[in-house]
C-alpha cells in the first residue's frame, strides 16, 4: 500500500511537471517604456502542447503588480479589463499581442529599457510555475498583425 | 426530417431577429466621424487650444503643416504606444523636409496623471515631431466631440491600476489648412499611415 502511494504520488508529481513543461513560452518581450511611464506590458506567444490549462497568475521583479489583462475593441472604443485568467486549450498556441491579451507589469520600478531583461514567473491552473526571462524591446507596431494571426490559427497542431 | 426543418425554421427566424437588431442599433448610432468626414459635415475637426509643458498650444499654430492627432493617455499600456509607434515608423520612412512638416500632437484625456511635463517626456520618447498635450476637463471634452471620440473613466476596483480609461483610438489626419481629411486605427501600418502622409505633403494647399 505504502509503495503504491509513492507511486502515486511520483506520478502525480510527474504528471504537474509535465503540464508545466508543455506550455512552451515563445517570443516572449516586455515594452520599453518612456521616462516616467509607471507601466507596461509583457507579450508572448504560449504553445500549449498538453492537456488544457490556463495561464493564472505572473509576478515580476521588476513591477509592483503583475495582472493579467485583456483588451476589447467594442467598436473602435479600446476597453481594458483585469481577467482572472488566460484559457490556454489543448493543444493550441494563445498569443499575447498588443491590442489584446496581456502581461500587464504595475508600478514599474525602474523604466524598462530597450535592451534590457526582466524576469517573469508564469503560473498556471494546475499551481506549476515557470520562471522566464523577458528581454525588453521598443514596441513593433502592429504591422504584418493580421499574416502573422492567420498563421496561427492555421497552426493549431 | 420533420425535426430537421423544425430546427432550419428556427435558425432562420433567430437570424432574421438577429439581423433586424443589429440594423436598428447601427441605424440609432450617431454617425461616426469617418461617416461625417465622408459627408463633407463643416462641424467635424477644428481648431482647439490645450496646454503643453511649454504654454498653450493650438492646431492653429500649425497652419501649413501637415498634424497627425491621438486621444489617448499616458499610462494606457499598450493601444496608444503602439498608435504612436506606428507614428514614429511612418515619420521615419519620410525624407528629412517631409517630416519637419509633420507634426504629431498627443491629447491626453487623463489629466489627473498626465501633468503636461509628464506628456513632454512621454511624447519625446517617441518622436520630436510630437508632443503632448491636455487640459481642463471641459476643455478635453470640447475637442473629443469635436473629433468624434470618446473617453470615460473606468473604476477597477480588482486592478492595482485603480482605474482605466475606455477610449476610442485613431490617428487623425489633418490636412495643412487644419481641415481634418482622414482618421485611421492604430492597428493600421506605418506604410498605409506614411503614404497617407505623403500624399496630404505633396498638397501645398
Amino acid at each position: 500500500m505504502k509503495r503504491f502511494s509513492t507511486l502515486l504520488t511520483a506520478l502525480c508529481l510527474s504528471s504537474s511537471i509535465a503540464y508545466a513543461a508543455d506550455v512552451s513560452v515563445e517570443q516572449p518581450y516586455a515594452r520599453a517604456t518612456a521616462p516616467g511611464q509607471a507601466n507596461s506590458a509583457a507579450f508572448m506567444r504560449l504553445v500549449n502542447n498538453g492537456a488544457a490549462t490556463a495561464l493564472v497568475a505572473a509576478d515580476s521583479s521588476a513591477a509592483e503588480v503583475v495582472e493579467l489583462h485583456t483588451h476589447i475593441n467594442d467598436n473602435g472604443v479600446m476597453r481594458m479589463r483585469k481577467i482572472e485568467q488566460i484559457e490556454l486549450p489543448a493543444g493550441k498556441t494563445t498569443v499575447l499581442q498588443p491590442g489584446g491579451l496581456h502581461v500587464m507589469l504595475i508600478g514599474l520600478k525602474q523604466p524598462l529599457q530597450e535592451g534590457a531583461q526582466i524576469d517573469l514567473n508564469l503560473e498556471y491552473a494546475d499551481g506549476s510555475q515557470q520562471q522566464i526571462d523577458v528581454p525588453v524591446k521598443r514596441v513593433a507596431p502592429a504591422a504584418g498583425m493580421p499574416m502573422q494571426m492567420q498563421r496561427q490559427s492555421q497552426g493549431g497542431e | 426530417m420533420n425535426t430537421q426543418l423544425k430546427t432550419l425554421k428556427i435558425l432562420l427566424l433567430l437570424t432574421a431577429l438577429l439581423l433586424t437588431g443589429l440594423t436598428l442599433v447601427l441605424k440609432l448610432q450617431p454617425a461616426s466621424v469617418e461617416a461625417r468626414i465622408a459627408q463633407g459635415d463643416p462641424r467635424v475637426g477644428g481648431d482647439f487650444t490645450l496646454t503643453s509643458a511649454t504654454g498653450p498650444v493650438s492646431l492653429s499654430d500649425f497652419k501649413g503643416q501637415v498634424v497627425v492627432l491621438y486621444i489617448g493617455y499616458a499610462s494606457c499600456p499598450d493601444v496608444c504606444p503602439t498608435a504612436l509607434a506606428v507614428l514614429t515608423q511612418a515619420l521615419g520612412q519620410l525624407d528629412q523636409s517631409q517630416r519637419e512638416q509633420v507634426q504629431g500632437i498627443f491629447i491626453s484625456v487623463d489629466p489627473e496623471r498626465d501633468t503636461p511635463e509628464k506628456l513632454a517626456q512621454y511624447t519625446a520618447f517617441f518622436s520630436p515631431r510630437l508632443i503632448g498635450v491636455t487640459g481642463s476637463k471641459e476643455a478635453i471634452d470640447r475637442v473629443v466631440k469635436q473629433y468624434g471620440a470618446f473617453y470615460r473613466r473606468v473604476e477597477m476596483g480588482d486592478s492595482a491600476l485603480g482605474y482605466a480609461v475606455d477610449h476610442s483610438s485613431r490617428l487623425y489626419l489633418i490636412d495643412r489648412a487644419g481641415k481634418l481629411v482622414d482618421t485611421l486605427p492604430h492597428t493600421t501600418s506605418p506604410d498605409a499611415l506614411s503614404l497617407l502622409l505623403k500624399q496630404l505633403l505633396a498638397n501645398q494647399g
